[in-house]
């Protein structure tokens, strides 16, 4: 095969596994704090990109014409919109659930994740039909044989990198990072120690929706579209590799999100038929969690008996 | 009977790096009533656990009545009679106290699929023999409890809770049943209590033997035949209470004397 | 243990209104006329629970538990006869029953063996999808295309009981979801299904009589053919419902309870987790195999947008909105979800949202659903 051609689908999984990790950092940190799965998690994503390009919407009223100004004032603003949104949701939803059985998190999370979808779908300007994203990032590339390296893919890929580190950084380095740990490691302990539990966990849902809103709008502005249906499949995705890699792990669910690529892009070169790349991933995690029934990270803590 | 029952020989268990149980070397013989005591984190639950099946040994062995039993899944360690209690009680709260006592009970029922959906009358029997015997079970620790065989567990008081635990672990007749700190949750009066009625009730069950894991001193001297005492996974002292309470090793190790 | 039976005719007066209220629930069309009847329903079922009556009806139903289903299984045969004529109220009946079909399978795994099921789905689907494929090109007698809708559905169900086996919690989620997604994505692309277009599917033979055919039956004139496919789904709803209570009321559903509520004290009991694990995932997906079998040859159409992901959790929501763990439960709850939407055009579109806010609230405000599942009677006149 041709080697830019390779290159083409490298560069695309790394976009990929990039937006694929954002969404599953958020899941670690949740899992890590509460022991919660947050299923709305996808559609958090797909609600802050739509919060952008409503934003967008605005700027244009308003008139603004500049691309990087208008970038930088709608990531802010799906950023800030989606860690309200993920702070209440963990303060009305989550907590009060926390000592009802793990499975009713999930389905009340997966069932806010419907309603969220839905009232995107219903209230959203024409929002049941695919929308164009706004091209906001420099337009250059180069081409090399048959690579077409564009420089927006890179700025994303810089970007979302970026946003990954600077979490890492905020939790292995600050005080707040500190708390979260804590309150990972041990609630009970971190609560006598005179930490917050409850702002811990807020901010930790704020933190991990904040991220999964940038995934969302690096998602819309790599494939210039969004749809309000994008969510659960980001969602699972992001779910997946965030097990796969083993919940509560920081690096574990970013390998996780860069395998589901890995595995998505080696389906799309292998099967003809490049849909069934979806099949294939799927049943990779399938078969690892037969493998690795706790995910490739995770310390596998043995009940007390 | 002759001979020890439970003959376990160098028994290891290990998470990571640390040695949880090392080396031990137990015996228990048919009829007799062991304590088995130490500081928190000194070995007893693993020693349980290890010998249930919930944690494999890294070496050693385990012999009931003469057959090897190491390392089998907890499954055919019941099977083979050895029954337990929890230290945090793990009754199934949402399901009436017949219903638990039947968990226990598992081995002596039927659980075909024929038998269970199409035989009903046959399964009538057997059920109601089983209630039979559940009542006569339970009146022997608390006749009240006994009116309460239908009722959930959630709706239970703390000692018929563990009540329930300990015939849950009797009702299948084993040979060894093990306890972990029954006392645990409870006062001194309804540790007593519930500890005159295992009395009681071994006596209904010749040959049966217990090991038993607890804090209170008192308790164990006045119902032991005989003392462990486990030190970070080691055996410090084996002997009747009044022996191992006088022991140098064992005084140290509780009260950190040098 | 004395029998001491009460009377049935609790369970006679009971059944008689749910099949008025069935009834009229399908047969009219005024929007405020339907409003009325759901919240009617709601309304009865919770004050009938706290002032005790149906505490009553429940007791006399365990006390009578053959002449329960029978009463019952005659209730809803009136109301199909009442609705002979109505196609599309007929449909929406047979719809009902095939998914108290489903989930009387999802009960089995989630209510009682604790088993997470996401995909609910897509079990009906492979089992639409086999009868489809077998009575296109075999011509294999209808009946036995059915059974052998639900045991593909039961053993491609198996390809996922070790990942179900060695997982617990979030992480056995995680295996349904990823099969109920994958499923979806598989049907849309595979050509020899039909593609996102789907297979048309002949409709039912029993014994040389097509259920396809409208039927004159004497006085009562015309009958819709989908008073024919009603009844089926009825049988079947009625068997899958007396089988599972049957299961719940002997050794095996207490089996069952215990490797829910705890694996490690159920192991110390001597219980072979594996084994009863296999048997409720896999008899569950049966159940939904077969419910899916007869969909395909009733609606005569399948595709993959009916097997969506969504679906899995409009299934799960129907068996907590019941009552987790309680087959009765699973009546009225398959009839408000399935039937409410279909009724009220005005909701039409907001059904989705509708259902996550009112799933939400029941999580939120009452976890037990509906109909709060009961102690275990093993027999009639259990501990009295």
């Amino acid at each position: 095969m041709d080697p830019g051609f390779i290159a083409q689908y490298l560069l695309n999984g790394i976009v990929l596994g990039v937006i694929y990790a954002m969404v599953a950092v958020g899941f670690t940190l949740f899992f890590g704090v509460l022991d919660v799965i947050k299923f709305s998690h996808g559609d958090v994503v797909m609600a802050g990109a739509f919060t952008a390009l409503a934003t967008y919407a605005g700027l244009e009223l308003l008139g603004v014409s500049d691309g990087m100004f208008a970038a930088i004032v709608i990531t802010v603003m799906g950023i800030a919109a989606m860690a309200i949104l993920g702070a209440l949701l963990a303060k009305l939803l989550i907590l009060p659930l926390r000592n009802a059985p793990p499975l009713n998190t999930l389905l009340i999370t997966l069932m806010f994740g419907l309603a969220l979808r839905e009232a995107v779908r219903l209230f959203y300007p024409n929002g049941s039909n695919p929308k164009p994203f706004p091209q906001l990032l420099p337009d250059a590339a180069m081409t090399i044989g048959n690579l077409e390296l564009r420089l927006d893919s890179v700025l994303l890929i810089v970007l979302g990198l970026g946003a990954i580190v600077a979490v890492h950084l905020l939790i292995q380095r600050t005080r707040i990072g500190l708390a979260i740990r804590a309150v990972a490691q041990d609630p009970e302990t971190a609560r006598l120690m005179g930490i917050n539990f409850e702002r811990v966990v807020l901010m930790t849902f704020a933190l991990g929706s904040a991220l999964a809103a940038l995934a969302g709008i690096t998602n819309g502005l790599y494939y210039s579209e969004v749809n309000f249906g994008m969510g659960l499949l980001l969602g699972v995705i992001g779910f997946s590799a965030a097990v796969v890699g083993g919940l509560g792990s920081l690096y574990g669910a970013i390998i996780g999100g860069f395998l589901f690529a890995a595995l998505q892009t080696i389906g799309a070169v292998w099967f003809s038929v490049p849909a069934y790349k979806d099949v294939f991933a799927f049943a990779c995690i399938i078969v690892l969690m037969a493998w690795k029934p706790t995910g490739l990270l995770a310390d596998k803590s043995a009940e007390r008996v | 009977m002759s001979g020890p029952e439970l003959v376990v020989d160098g028994l290891t268990v290990r998470f990571g790096g640390l040695t949880a149980l090392d080396a031990l070397q137990f015996r228990l013989s048919a009829g007799e009533f062991v304590g088995l005591i130490g500081p928190n984190g000194s070995g007893k639950t693993t020693f349980f656990n290890a010998l249930t099946g919930i944690y494999a040994p890294a070496s050693g062995q385990v012999a009931l009545s003469g057959k090897d039993i190491t390392g089998l899944p907890p499954q055919q360690i019941y099977d083979a009679g050895i029954t337990r209690t929890f230290q945090r009680l793990r009754l199934a709260s949402s399901l009436s106290v017949f219903d638990n006592l039947m968990i226990g009970n598992h081995r002596n029922l039927s659980h075909g699929i024929i038998a269970n959906l199409f035989a009903r009358q046959r399964l009538k029997n057997e059920i109601e023999e089983n209630v039979a015997k559940s009542r006569l079970l339970l009146e022997q620790f608390s006749a009240p409890l006994a009116s309460r065989l239908f009722d959930p567990v959630s709706q239970l008081t703390m000692i018929d809770r563990r009540r329930v635990e300990v015939c849950r672990a009797l009702i299948s007749e084993p040979k060894i049943l093990l306890l972990d700190e029954p006392s645990a949750g409870m006062t001194h009066e309804e540790t007593r209590a519930l500890m005159d009625d295992l009395l009681a009730s071994r006596e209904r069950m010749p040959g049966l033997a217990i090991v038993l894991i607890e804090h209170e001193m008192g308790v164990i001297e006045r119902v032991t035949d005989r003392c462990v005492v486990l030190n970070y996974g080691e055996k410090i002292a084996e002997g009747s209470y009044r022996e191992v309470a006088s022991n140098s090793d064992v005084r140290t190790a509780y009260l950190g004397e040098d | 243990m004395k029998s001491n039976r009460r009377g049935y005719w609790p369970v006679i007066v009971t059944a008689l209104a749910a099949a008025m209220f069935v009834f009229l629930f399908l047969y009219l069309e005024q929007q405020w006329e339907i409003v009325l009847l759901a919240v009617g329903l709601i309304a009865v079922l919770f004050s009938s629970a706290r002032f005790g009556l149906l505490r009553r009806v429940e007791l006399a139903a365990s006390d009578h538990p053959r002449t329960t289903i029978m009463v019952n299984v005659l209730a809803a045969l009136l109301v199909i006869v009442l609705l002979r004529n109505e196609h599309f109220a007929l449909l929406m009946l047979a719809t009902v029953c095939l998914y108290v079909t489903i989930c009387l399978g999802l009960t089995l795994q989630f209510g009682y063996a604790g088993i997470v099921n996401f995909a609910g789905i897509a079990f009906f689907g492979i089992g639409a999808y086999t009868a489809a494929v077998l009575s296109l090109h075999s011509a294999l007698p209808h009946l036995l295309v059915i059974v052998i809708s639900g045991l593909v559905a039961g053993l491609i169900g198996s390809l996922l009981i070790l990942p179900m086996l060695r997982t617990r919690g979030h992480y056995a989620a995680l295996v349904t979801i990823a099969f109920g997604i994958l499923f979806r994505t598989f049907l849309e692309v595979n050509d020899l299904l039909g593609g996102p277009q789907g297979l048309k599917v002949p409709g039912m033979q029993v014994f040389g009589w097509s259920l396809n055919d409208n039927i004159s039956l004497g006085p009562l004139g015309a009958v819709s053919f989908y008073a024919s496919y009603a009844v089926v789904a009825l049988l079947l709803a009625a068997g899958a419902y007396a089988l599972i209570k049957r299961l719940e009321r002997s050794w095996l559903g207490l089996n069952l309870d215990a490797v829910r509520t705890d694996e490690t004290a159920a192991a110390s009991f001597g219980i072979d987790l594996p084994r009863w694990k296999i048997f409720a995932f896999t008899a569950g997906n049966c159940l939904a195999g077969v419910a899916g079998g007869v969909y395909a040859m009733m609606s005569g159409f399948i595709a993959p947008a009916s097997f969506n992901f969504g679906d899995s959790l409009l299934l799960v929501s129907i068996v907590l909105l019941g009552g987790s763990g309680n087959p009765l439960g699973v009546l009225p709850a398959a009839l408000l979800v399935v039937v409410l939407p279909e009724k009220l055009q005005v909701i039409q579109e907001y059904r989705l949202l509708l259902f996550a806010v009112l799933v939400i609230l029941i999580l939120r405000f009452r976890p037990e659903g509906l109909l709060p599942r009961r102690m275990r009677e093993y027999f009639a006149g259990w501990g009295r």
